[in-house]
C-alpha cells in the first residue's frame, strides 16, 4: 500500500494562535481516510493544505514523496481534487459545469461521470439552477472527477444535505473508493464518517489525538466522549 | 478676449445668485446656509488659484511643465481611485499605472498624428479631461473587483480547485467588472449632443467658436475618453488581478465591505 500523502510535523499558526500543531501521518492510496473532530479543530484547514489552499507555517507535506511546493500548483490541483462543503456551481448547464476543469470532455465521457455520481444521463442538458442541493453536490463531485484526479478531498460533503441526499453521496464515495479512488474527507459526524471510511484521524484543538482503522477503534466514546460532535464547520484561519 | 466672457464686475454681480440660494435655504430653515457660503467662497478661491497657475503654465512652463502638471494629476487620480478599494493589495499602484498608461497612450496617439497641439493650453485641459475619465474608471474597476473577489470567493476557489490558473479563475469577475466600468462611458458617448452638451464643446461655443468647429474637438475628446477608459480598465484590472493572488495561486483574504 503506497503512501500518497506524507505529513511531516505540520503546524499552522495564525496571528500567534496555533490552528494545527505538529501533525505527522501517512495517507494511503486507494483508501478512504476521514478526518474528524469538533468545530474549530483544524480539520478543514488540514484538508485544504493538501491542495495548497492553505500553507503550513512549519513542517511539510509530500505527495508521492515530492514536497507540495516543488510541484506546479495548477498541476497539483488537477491531481488533488477538492469538493467544498456547499455546492458552488459555475455554469448554466450540467454539461458546461462538467467542462469547467475539462474543456474537451465529450458527451459520452460526461454521461459516464454522471453515472458515477448516480445521476441519469439526461441530466447533461439540465440547467444547474434547477438542481436540488444533493444533485448539485453530486454534480460538483462529477466536475471534480472530470479532471481525472488521483485523490479526492471532500470537505464535509454531506453536512449541507438532507438525510436521503447525504446517504446517496456516502454511497457514491464508497463506490468511488471501491473503484480504486483515494478519498480524504472531513466530517464532524463520527458515525457517518466511520461508516464510509477505512481510516479515521481524530483532531482536537489542532492536535492529532487518535488515528486508526475505522472498524477497530471506538472513537465516539473512547476518544471524544460523544457520538456526534458540534455542528458543521468550515474553520479557516 | 471674447466679449462673451464675464468681467470681474459681472462675477461680483453673480454673487446675488449665491444670496438667492442662501435666502431660500434660510427661509426654508434647511440649515445649509453656512455650507453654501463656504462652498461658494471655496469655489472662488480654488478657481482663481487654478486660473493663476494655468496662466503661468501656459505662458512660461512649456511642454515639460504641462507634462509635470499632468503627472501630478495622474498621481492624485491614482490616489483617489485607490481609496475606493480599501484592503485591495497594491491598489495605489494598479490605479496609478492604469490611469497613467490609459492617458499616455491616447494622448500620445493624438499627438503623434498631430490631432492636438503640444501647447500647454491644449495639453493641460485635454489631459485633465482624459485623466479624470480614467480615474473614474480605475475607481469602478478596483471597487468592483474587490467586492466581487470577497463575495464570489467560493466560485473563484472552486475554479482554482479544478486546476484553473489564477487568471482563468478570476476571468468571469474581471469581465463583469471591466464591463461595468466601461458601460457608462459608452452610454455617454451614445447620447452625446442629444441629452448632454459636453464640457469641451460648451466651453468652445461660449468662447465664441463656431459650433461646427467646436464639435470636431468634442468628437476627438469622446473617442479619446473611450480609448483611454478601455486601456485604463484593462491595465488596472490586470495589475489588480495579479495582486489578488499569492505565489501559490491562492486568493488573498480581504476584509468584507
Amino acid at each position: 500500500m503506497a503512501d500518497l500523502f506524507t505529513l511531516e510535523h505540520v503546524s499552522l499558526a495564525v496571528d500567534g494562535r496555533m490552528i494545527l500543531e505538529d501533525i505527522s501521518d501517512h495517507l494511503h492510496e486507494g483508501r478512504c481516510m476521514a478526518i474528524v473532530g469538533p468545530s474549530g479543530s483544524g480539520k478543514s484547514t488540514l484538508l485544504r493544505m493538501l491542495n495548497r489552499f492553505e500553507e503550513p507555517t512549519a513542517g511539510r507535506i509530500l505527495l508521492r514523496g515530492q514536497p507540495l511546493p516543488s510541484l506546479d500548483v495548477t498541476e497539483l490541483r488537477r491531481r488533488v481534487g477538492l469538493v467544498a462543503q456547499r455546492p458552488t456551481l459555475l455554469s448554466e448547464t450540467v454539461r458546461d459545469e462538467l467542462r469547467v476543469g475539462a474543456p474537451t470532455l465529450d458527451d459520452a465521457a460526461a454521461r459516464q461521470l454522471l453515472a458515477r455520481v448516480a445521476l441519469p444521463p439526461d441530466y447533461l442538458d439540465r440547467r444547474t439552477d434547477g438542481l436540488s442541493g444533493g444533485e448539485a453536490q453530486r454534480v460538483c463531485l462529477a466536475r471534480a472527477l472530470a479532471v481525472g484526479p488521483e485523490v479526492l478531498l471532500l470537505d464535509e460533503p454531506t453536512s449541507a444535505l438532507d438525510g436521503t441526499s447525504a446517504d446517496a453521496v456516502d454511497q457514491i464515495v464508497r463506490d468511488l473508493v471501491a473503484d480504486g479512488m483515494t478519498v480524504v474527507l472531513v466530517s464532524h459526524a463520527l458515525e457517518r464518517a466511520a461508516a464510509v471510511s477505512d481510516d479515521v484521524l481524530v483532531l482536537r484543538g489542532g492536535r492529532l489525538t487518535a488515528r486508526g482503522r475505522a472498524d477497530e477503534v471506538n472513537f465516539p466514546t473512547a476518544v471524544l466522549g460523544q457520538p456526534d460532535l458540534a455542528g458543521p464547520d468550515s474553520e479557516q484561519p | 478676449m471674447s466679449p462673451n466672457v464675464p468681467s470681474w464686475t459681472g462675477v461680483a454681480a453673480s454673487l446675488v445668485l449665491v444670496l438667492v440660494a442662501a435666502g431660500i435655504a434660510r427661509r426654508g430653515r434647511l440649515g445649509v446656509e453656512r455650507d453654501l457660503l463656504i462652498a461658494s467662497v471655496r469655489a472662488f478661491v480654488q478657481l482663481v488659484a487654478v486660473g493663476a497657475i494655468l496662466s503661468f503654465l501656459f505662458l512660461h512652463a512649456g511642454v515639460l511643465g504641462a507634462l509635470l502638471w499632468m503627472t501630478a494629476m495622474v498621481l492624485v487620480g491614482g490616489y483617489e481611485a485607490s481609496r475606493r478599494a480599501k484592503g485591495l493589495p497594491r491598489a495605489l499602484r494598479s490605479a496609478t499605472l492604469g490611469i497613467g498608461i490609459g492617458a499616455a497612450t491616447t494622448l500620445g496617439i493624438l499627438l503623434v498624428f498631430h490631432v492636438i497641439s503640444t501647447e500647454p493650453r491644449v495639453l493641460v485641459p485635454v489631459g485633465g479631461m482624459v485623466i479624470s475619465g480614467c480615474m473614474n474608471i480605475a475607481a469602478i474597476v478596483l471597487r468592483g473587483l474587490r467586492t466581487s473577489a470577497v463575495e464570489q470567493r467560493s466560485q473563484v476557489e472552486a475554479r482554482l480547485a479544478l486546476g484553473l490558473g489564477a487568471r482563468e479563475a478570476l476571468a468571469p469577475l474581471i469581465r463583469a467588472t471591466v464591463r461595468m466600468a466601461t458601460i457608462p462611458a459608452i452610454d455617454t458617448t451614445k447620447v452625446v449632443g442629444i441629452i448632454s452638451l459636453p464640457g469641451a464643446m460648451t466651453g468652445l461655443i461660449l468662447a465664441g467658436v463656431d459650433p461646427l468647429t467646436a464639435i470636431r474637438y468634442q468628437i476627438v475628446v469622446m473617442y479619446m475618453l473611450l480609448a483611454a477608459g478601455a486601456v485604463t480598465a484593462l491595465v488596472t484590472s490586470r495589475l489588480a488581478e495579479s495582486a489578488l493572488f499569492d505565489d501559490a495561486q491562492r486568493l488573498r483574504r480581504m476584509p468584507a465591505g
